[in-house]
């Protein structure tokens, strides 16, 4: 059959579809057409002499095999493929709809293990394969290490490999305009920094070459929800001006919806002034982070260089001493890297724990499958029979494991919908991309790929069990005895298999609850419990007169302490825990500033007296500060424990001095009080802050030498209610007006969102423990079930000749519980090597944590046990009588 | 698609060709065309009919024939096959394929 044109494959397709409708008429006029030839031909037999019959005999041998030539007519109309397929499909949901159970079972197994692997891959993809949402991300890169002002125009004067720019990390600011006044999150960056990036405004434009010149620099770029959501959507908004942090600044451009760096939570990106006359603000005030593109030509290994040898250089240029090693070892790495971080082994973690759930799943629905395969036999060695080939029906019988495998995908990519919103909150909230990731076609395509190959996999042994037969042997017998021992044993090593990684699964959420069960008994230094809070945070230039922020929370304190059934209320510029670390380079006694030894970073907090006692904080020597320490008082601090023995160890640190790096007034330590958790609970300061010091609210000074002006009002009520959260915050509005004032916040709500991602990695391991548990239990009970099933005739002897209920019933646990024993063997082995890739996420307990291995074991094996009492107590019920009789 | 017709020793693909150029001057039933072939090539070509039904299949199925039923000579039903456009022009490509073929073949049997 040659020249098969467009035309006529179009017209085969029409023709075969229209024949669907007209089968029976098909096959009428193919039989009559055929009883008038046959006739025809008869009549010329009988022409050339022969008898009627035998004409009619000799004419139906000449036309030859016609049920083959009908059955090929009615082919070459049919889709071929696709109708078998059909066929296939039809005959599988029959199947699948006879054993409801099994089959609801087998889907929601598969969809558990396919829907978290949904989850998991849209994380995978968008955070650590997907690119960068930013044009070449490939030639993006960041410099390690933090770098004050001074040094942004030295290194791009410098480097011939790198386009670099400067971007702060975000930090709140206040945006006031025409009486709107909020808290929003900024980040100051260099005018080139767009276009080192590689993204581009929306609306309006970027900013310019010489924009972060003093007095050139009272502009600012918006993000698109900041547009949209607080200034609603203004068209007419770009060229004007918002006043921010008190500055007025002009609106120049609007980022386009979804961009987002260096955080998720940055709404507005305003010029890094650059302003050498500014020695403060130039060389020390707030080191900021670096970011280049490679230029075309250039070589990362050159442009690593290159920084190397230029952060040597201004090094040396620093108006005061600098460590030697001051970012010594400073390299360029893939900025992808550098957002994902350490992200990436918890990605790992978390994709390795579903893949293992989806393994488990597998695993017990091949072990379903070859239950059910069994039971089928004789309807398979029956299509045998009937003709059907061996490919035909191994076809068939994958057909089916993969059309399970799909619903299960299908109703798995809907978990994983909901699982993703529960991954997410695993990982920081504001990292760029989280939010942008969703299960899209690319997963989705994934996700069906992994379910075909499940489906072939899990469906392959218990397909190939089934034609394992001698046909007339099985079909005589009919017997469920007669089965391979082979592949009950298979199933076995399944199931042993299933329970060893569900025990892994398990420890690690054991080592991950007792984790955060330590967590919250830990002790953060004070107590959070009945402490409500509201952020308060005028203007920084409004503080520059002290007086006038002093006097302001003065007031603010006396009205909330006013307020019937408040206990005590103080103010501190940052409450532990709540993601700030608000800190100062100190310069202390007896310790020398020298090249190798800078002035050390310090926690600093200022309080109002009342602080301490609020918060529970233990004074552990000396006095505490009173009303008397005020702005015009002598100098006066207060020190952690911690901070004590860094810097004095084995001395009395009171009386001793320290002062702001710089500045001239000494201020003498009067008391050491308890160590406090401000970082986090697991790490109270990360390791460049080496203590935490304490000053009166009049006296305290920033980096600057500025007294704090945003500040947090903590009150101690008697009796917690909605009427009183009203009362403070109205009274905070009234005090301070045109100041943005945050929620009210219970103090506990701040502690334990400081562990929110630490919990839910724990919840999501115990959903994942809980699935693969389920999982185990199914295997068990299906594999006992299946092998009583099986000796039904043996168990009836067995019980005929004697055996006592209580030994069939041991018999059968002791064939479960050896099964059991040999995975729970090899799962803690398999726990031992794996769970120190979840030691990052531990806390207060190893890996190994005997407690944790032992519990979990004995947990296991309970479930197994019961599992297995089942089909146990089952067959000691078997009537011999009847088994015997059955056989 | 459509097995060789085993009992006839034809190249592969003639039968439709031979079928459509019996039909080429009208319409004709199954038994017709056998008929036809077999008188018209002196007995040589007998086409069975487990291969002539199939084959007029193939031909109705690529529109290149359209089946009617009609009266047979002997005022009995019969379904009549009828060329159509499209089958007129595959007639012509088919015919002037085999023609090469056979050419081809004639060279490579005279060569020297």
């Amino acid at each position: 059959m040659s020249g098969r044109s467009l035309h006529t494959s179009l017209a085969r397709s029409w023709h075969r579809l229209a024949f669907r409708w007209r089968r029976a008429q098909f096959y009428r006029e193919l039989a009559e057409e055929l009883e008038f030839h046959s006739q025809l031909k008869a009549a010329e037999n009988r022409r050339a002499g022969m008898s009627p019959e035998s004409a009619l005999a000799l004419s139906r041998k000449q036309m030859g095999n016609i049920t083959i030539a009908k059955e090929e007519c009615r082919d070459m109309w049919s889709f071929m493929r696709l109708e078998r397929l059909w066929q296939d499909l039809h005959h599988a949901a029959r199947m699948f709809a006879r054993t409801p159970v099994f089959t609801a079972v087998a889907i929601l197994s598969l969809a558990l293990g396919i829907g978290g692997n949904a989850a998991m891959f849209s994380l995978v993809n968008t955070l650590l394969i997907r690119p960068l949402p930013y044009s070449r991300p490939e030639s993006l890169y960041r410099i390690t290490g933090t770098y004050p002002r001074a040094a942004i125009p030295f290194l791009q004067q410098r480097s011939r490999s790198l386009d670099i720019a400067a971007v702060s990390t975000a930090s709140e600011m206040n945006l006031t305009r025409n009486g709107l006044a909020i808290r929003i999150v900024g980040s100051r960056i260099s005018p080139n920094f767009l276009s080192v990036l590689g993204a581009s405004v929306a609306k309006g434009r970027s900013l310019k070459p010489g924009e972060d010149l003093p007095g050139r620099d009272g502009l600012a770029i918006i993000s698109h929800s900041l547009w949209k959501e607080r200034l609603g959507s203004d068209p007419a908004i770009l060229d004007r001006v918002i006043a921010l942090d008190g500055v007025n600044r002009e609106i120049v451009g609007i980022m386009p919806a979804g961009f987002s760096y260096p955080s998720a939570k940055v709404q507005i990106w305003i010029p890094m002034r650059l302003d050498p006359s500014n020695l403060l603000e130039y060389w020390a005030g707030g080191f900021v982070p670096v970011i280049g593109r490679l230029r075309p030509g250039a070589t990362v290994n050159k442009a690593r260089e290159e920084i190397r040898n230029s952060v040597a250089q201004f090094r040396k240029t620093f108006p005061y001493p600098m460590a030697r090693d001051w970012n010594a070892n400073v390299t360029a790495i893939s900025l992808q890297q550098d957002i994902v971080g350490d992200l990436r082994s918890k990605l790992i973690i978390l994709l390795s724990s579903v893949g293992m759930v989806l393994l488990i799943a597998c695993a017990n629905v091949a072990g379903l499958l070859l239950s059910r395969a069994a039971a089928r036999r004789k309807e398979i060695a029956l299509r045998g029979a009937l003709g059907a080939g061996r490919l035909r029906i191994l076809r068939q019988l994958l057909t089916e494991s993969v059309a399970l495998a799909l619903v299960g995908a299908g109703i798995g990519i809907i978990l994983g919908m909901s699982a993703l919103s529960i991954f997410k909150s695993v990982l920081p909230p504001f990292t760029p991309g989280l939010a942008e990731a969703s299960i899209d076609w690319h997963v989705a395509a994934a996700v069906t790929v992994i379910a075909v190959l499940a489906g072939l996999a899990f469906g392959l042994a218990p397909a190939l069990s089934a034609q394992q037969t001698d046909l007339t042997e099985t079909i005589k017998a009919g017997s469920p005895r007669s089965v391979g021992s082979a592949w009950t044993q298979f199933r076995s090593l399944l199931i042993t298999g299933e329970i060893a990684l569900t025990l892994v699964l398990v420890v690690s959420a054991g080592l991950l609850l007792r984790s955060l069960y330590r967590l919250s008994e830990a002790n953060p230094g004070f107590n959070p419990a009945g402490i409500l809070t509201v952020e308060i945070s005028p203007d920084q230039f409004s503080c520059t007169q002290r007086a006038a922020c002093v006097a302001l929370y003065d007031r603010l304190l006396a009205r909330v302490r006013n307020i019937s059934g408040v206990a005590d209320a103080a103010i501190v510029n940052s409450v532990p825990l709540d993601g700030q670390l608000p800190t100062i380079p100190l310069d202390i006694e007896g310790h020398p500033k020298s090249a190798d030894y800078p002035s050390p970073m310090l926690w600093f907090g200022a309080v109002t007296p009342d602080y301490l006692r609020i918060m529970h904080i233990p004074l552990l020597a000396g006095r505490e500060f009173t009303s008397a320490d005020g702005p015009n008082s002598a100098g006066v601090v207060l020190i952690s424990a911690s901070t004590a023995k860094h810097f004095w160890p084995g001395e009395n640190p009171i009386g001793k001095h320290l002062k702001l790096a710089g500045a001239k007034l000494w201020r003498t330590v009067i008391g050491v009080v308890g160590d406090v958790d401000h970082n986090s609970l697991t790490n109270p300061l990360p390791s460049w802050i080496q203590g935490a010091v304490y000053m009166p609210y009049g006296q305290s000074a920033c980096e600057d030498g500025q007294i704090p002006a945003a500040m947090t009002l903590l009150v101690r009520p008697n009796l917690d209610n909605a009427w009183l959260r009203t009362e403070i915050r109205q009274i905070a509005e009234d005090q301070a007006p045109n100041v943005p004032v945050g929620r009210v916040r219970p103090l506990q709500d701040i502690v334990s969102a400081s562990i929110a991602d630490f919990r839910s990695t724990m919840r999501v391991f115990i959903t994942f423990a809980g699935a693969a548990l389920l999982l185990a239990a199914i295997g068990i009970y299906g594999l006992l079930s299946y092998w009583v099933t099986q000796r039904t005739y043996e168990i009836g002897l067995r019980i005929a000749i004697g055996a006592t209920r209580r030994q069939i019933v041991a018999l059968i646990l002791h064939q479960g519980m050896r099964i059991t024993m040999y995975g729970v063997g090899i799962g803690l082995f398999g726990a031992l090597i794996l769970t120190r890739f979840l030691r990052s996420l531990l806390y207060g307990v190893g890996a190994t944590d005997v407690n944790t291995y032992a519990e979990v074991a004995a947990l296991i094996l309970g479930v197994a046990l019961a599992a297995a009492a089942v089909p146990a107590w089952r067959a000691a019920r078997i009537d011999p009588a009847k088994s015997l009789r059955v056989e | 698609m459509g097995a060789l017709p085993k009992t006839s020793e034809l190249l592969p693909g003639t039968l439709d060709l031979l079928i459509l150029r019996a039909l080429l001057p009208g319409p004709m039933h199954g038994y017709g065309i056998a008929s036809r072939l077999k008188q018209v090539s002196d007995d040589v070509l007998q086409v069975g009919e487990s291969s002539l039904y199939p084959a007029l299949q193939r031909l109705l199925l690529n529109g290149w024939v359209k089946a009617e039923w009609g009266t047979s000579e002997n005022n009995r039903r019969a379904r009549y096959y009828k060329l159509t456009a499209s089958g007129r022009k595959q007639l012509a490509t088919e015919r002037e394929n085999f023609s090469r073929m056979i050419g081809a073949i004639q060279k490579v049997l005279d060569m020297a």
